[in-house]
């Protein structure tokens, strides 16, 4: 059992308490859900139960902690990961072995077990998370799923009845996140072990049972519940995270939600009485499907590219981005999507087939040629980030090109204002968070003047708040004609944001249509790891004429709701 | 290079299947060895040896070709340089001075070429077993290897953790430099003057080193919670027990040094000169 009292950590170098009279008892057996947005506390919660706190990061802690009516202060790190096994949200850079039976082996050779038993031990444990054949693969073969269940196979094996994870669908494609909460479920079941989810995907982690949900914000616990008395309750919302899209629809068309009501996973959930409701709303929508004839700004065609003779990684790929248009590419794990993007930028060159940027072909054009028409933000801002200064960031492809001090300044200013840092100006980048510090890259990106901008994972590791910020700001920008491509796993973002999506699976494009209608395709999700939205199961339940349309209708009503807001 | 980021060359000879810590002792022996003695004889029967041991590893050459030349030409530059600073060394040694070229500001002599000719010799004979070496022995086993020899465990670990996390850094590096050259910064030839592009090189180092110090945070932590530094003693999983073989060798490489210390005292102490 793990038990706060009282319960308060202030970092050294911060100068308020990041956890704040957190009361907290966790039972032995028990499934819990920590959700909180970015800030909200939850890694640093996660960071007392297994003892990273005190040992790793110092500071004042007041009231007390126990697990198992023990108090940790005096224990070493070393004693409570025997309690409590962690697996960190960082897949690949957990993965400490050079091959996976190293990595499950790691706990083991620090125990100084004997060779002969620790092979047998680290073969018992693959096993159990079904990864027993890839036992000599290094890292680098592995996708993320893969990764994760090596790491749970590792901390599995050092028997700890407390199992904390953090962040465990950060990274992972969507069918590979689901497979993850059943590959946890399952240990749950077997093991009776404790579990301890931190996440803020509370759909994702919900389609498996959980037994609380605690909900965290500014440092202190705001709720603690059984998932059905949460999501009745406006508690997530409050707090600035999402709740399932099968509640919000719910919620929209106007339903009552009790507790009674056996929200918490959709097939149990008492359906019959939102019916009318939920038809009533569905009936209501607009059949305003706007078709609009843009001009095509990037033109792929037929598309061929291999590394070696042996294996072709594109095979074929065409497809179209318009002006203005928000395209989102979407596949599993080696379908292409990163090899597709790379030949878009000219970093790889095409074995055959055309790409064309405003009916010019591109083909001869270099990297650096290609960057003045089409910008790329990666998925993590800091690796983007090389000057200290935020104005000199955003200045410096102008200043590499050559232009005035002048001209510089004005642009920069420009793209500044625009994206809303213009009162940081002069602020050292290391002073902002992390999604400012992504505005920052997509301010040095959009000081070039591209016509299209790549996005790689573009709300990763950002709370519903800031994500909706983030999202509600691309959009305004491709209103004024600029285009963007996201490459992502993210489903929500891909539905919400895009206005259509691209479809990658083995090299090929499998699907290009609207996103609510790939969505509610089951071949085209099984093919590419994709997961069916609770929405299209939702209709499907109770029997609408189109999934598509009713998931359409949903997306169309939210982003009314947001300009509302 | 394979994708652990080593120069392994997967096998199955008797170096494959040798411990990595007895390739060291053997690393070691020959290294001593070599470097005990002057003497074009010596080098001529090491060299045999070693090539001969290099076969039996069956290495494809495609791999070892690029080390190969690398050995060459620092030989020729070697060679080069010792005639033309220096040549009238080898008199220096021998005490005769057999003049062979006249060069204007000082002539070649004999006693000079054959020095060089031994030396070049030296330092081929390093080659065969460093490349035993380098390309016989599992990366998994480096680390294991260097704690069996003495190595205290925390740092032999070092190793490893090198092997697991450079190809990481590697592809990192690649990702940061090309969205670099889509912002329009060069680092090609031709891109930039060569100062600008110095300095767009250098300007990478910011986000590589925020992203090492946030690798290393998380390794250490994952290390930690998994238990590492917890005891004196650690095993290794990919450690092997040291078979007859191991042993043979191990004792061969000793009471080779031993005799080659012997040698070089009593019987082959200098540059040795036939002419």
């Amino acid at each position: 059992m793990i038990s706060f009292q009282q319960f308060s950590f202030q970092y050294q170098k911060l100068t308020e308490p990041t956890l704040r009279n957190i009361n907290l008892e966790i039972q032995p057996g028990e499934k819990i859900l920590i959700a909180g947005p970015s800030g909200s506390g939850k890694s640093t919660l996660a960071h007392c139960i297994n003892g990273l706190i005190p040992f790793t990061y110092e500071g004042k802690i007041e009231g007390t902690m126990t697990i198992n009516g023990e108090p940790t202060t005096g224990k070493s790190i070393f004693e409570i990961s025997k309690t409590v096994g962690t697996i960190l949200q960082d897949l690949d850079g957990q993965f400490i072995g050079l091959s996976v039976g190293e990595d499950v082996a790691f706990s083991f050779e620090n125990d100084g077990i004997p060779r002969k038993q620790m092979r047998e031990e680290v073969e018992r444990a693959l096993t159990t998370v079904n990864m027993l054949p890839f036992i000599d693969q290094s890292p680098h073969d592995l996708s993320g799923g893969q990764k994760q269940r090596v790491s749970l196979a590792g901390i599995l094996s050092t028997q700890a009845d407390i199992l904390l994870f953090d962040e465990p669908l950060a990274n992972l494609d969507p069918a590979s996140g689901k497979q993850a909460m059943q590959m946890i479920d399952d240990i749950h079941k077997q093991t009776g072990k404790t579990i301890i989810i931190i996440e803020h995907r509370i759909e994702d982690v919900l389609e498996q049972p959980i037994d609380r949900i605690v909900v965290m914000s500014e440092g202190e616990i705001q709720a603690i519940g059984t998932p059905d008395e949460i999501l009745a309750s406006d508690v997530l919302r409050k707090h600035g995270l999402r709740e399932p899209l099968y509640i919000e629809a719910l919620k929209y068309a106007g339903c009552e939600l009790s507790t009674a009501d056996k929200l918490a996973q959709l097939n149990n959930m008492r359906l019959p009485k939102f019916e009318h409701a939920l038809e009533a709303w569905y009936e209501s929508a607009a059949a305003s499907t706007e078709v609009q004839n843009r001009e095509p700004l990037l033109d792929v065609q037929n598309l061929r590219f291999a590394y070696d003779e042996a294996h072709e990684v594109i095979r074929g790929v065409s497809f179209q981005v318009h002006e203005g248009e928000i395209v989102s590419l979407l596949g599993n794990n080696g379908a292409g999507k990163s090899t597709l993007s790379h030949l878009i930028m000219g970093i790889v060159r095409q074995t055959s087939g055309e790409i064309r940027l405003q009916g010019e072909d591109i083909r001869p054009w270099n990297i650096r040629l290609r960057g003045e028409k089409i910008g790329y933000v990666m998925q993590n801002p800091n690796q983007m980030i090389t000057q200290h200064m935020i104005w000199d960031e955003v200045a410096l492809g102008l200043t590499v090109r050559g232009m005035s001090k002048e001209i510089v300044d004005q642009k920069v200013e420009h793209v500044l204002r625009i994206c809303g840092l213009y009162p940081y100006r002069n602020w050292p980048i290391s002073a902002l968070s992390y999604g400012q510090k992504k505005r920052v890259t997509i301010a040095a990106v959009l000081a070039m003047e591209p016509k299209l901008i790549i996005l790689d994972e573009p709300t990763a590791g950002q709370d519903y708040k800031h994500y909706t910020e983030f999202m509600e700001f691309i959009s305004s920008l491709s209103q004024t004609g600029l285009s963007f491509i996201f490459i992502t796993h993210d489903m929500h973002l891909a539905l919400e944001y895009t206005d259509r999506a691209v479809v990658l699976s083995g090299g090929e494009v499998i699907a290009s249509d609207r996103v609510a209608s790939v969505l509610t395709n089951a071949e085209v999700i099984e093919r590419a790891n994709l997961k069916e939205t609770s929405l299209s199961m939702l209709s499907r339940m109770i029997g609408l004429p189109s999934a598509e349309g009713f998931v359409q209708h949903f997306i169309n009503y939210e982003k009314k709701v947001k300009h509302h807001e | 290079m394979s994708k652990m980021g080593t120069l392994y060359a997967p096998g199955d000879s008797v170096f494959h299947r040798m411990d990595g810590s007895i390739k060291m002792l053997l690393f070691a022996a020959w290294t001593i060895t070599t470097f005990l003695f002057l003497d074009l004889r010596v080098f001529i029967v090491m060299l045999l040896i070693g090539t001969i041991l290099l076969l039996s590893a069956k290495i494809p050459f495609r791999q070892i070709r690029i080390l190969l030349w690398v050995m060459i030409v620092f030989n020729v530059f070697n060679t080069a340089f010792i005639i033309l600073i220096t040549p009238t060394y080898g008199s220096e040694l021998t005490g005769t001075n057999t003049p062979v070229l006249n060069i204007g500001y000082n002539t070649i002599n004999l006693e000079t070429l054959f020095y060089v000719l031994t030396l070049t010799a030296k330092y081929l004979t390093l080659l065969p077993v460093s490349l035993l070496f380098i390309f016989t022995t599992h990366p998994s086993k480096f680390a294991s290897s260097l704690n069996r020899i003495g190595v205290p465990y925390k740092i032999a670990y070092a190793v490893n953790i090198a092997f697991r996390y450079i190809p990481d850094i590697q592809s990192e590096f690649r990702g940061i430099t090309n969205s670099m050259q889509m912002r329009g910064i060069g680092f090609r030839k031709g891109d930039a003057p060569f100062t600008q592009r110095v300095k767009n090189v250098t300007s990478i180092a910011i986000p590589m080193l925020y992203s090492s110090l946030q690798r290393i945070e998380v390794v250490s932590n994952a290390m930690e919670l998994r238990g590492f530094g917890k005891h004196k003693r650690r095993t290794w999983y990919a450690m092997e027990d040291l078979r007859a073989m191991d042993y043979t060798v191990g004792a061969l490489c000793i009471l080779v040094t031993a005799s080659a210390i012997w040698l070089k005292i009593g019987v082959l102490s200098g540059f040795w000169y036939p002419f």
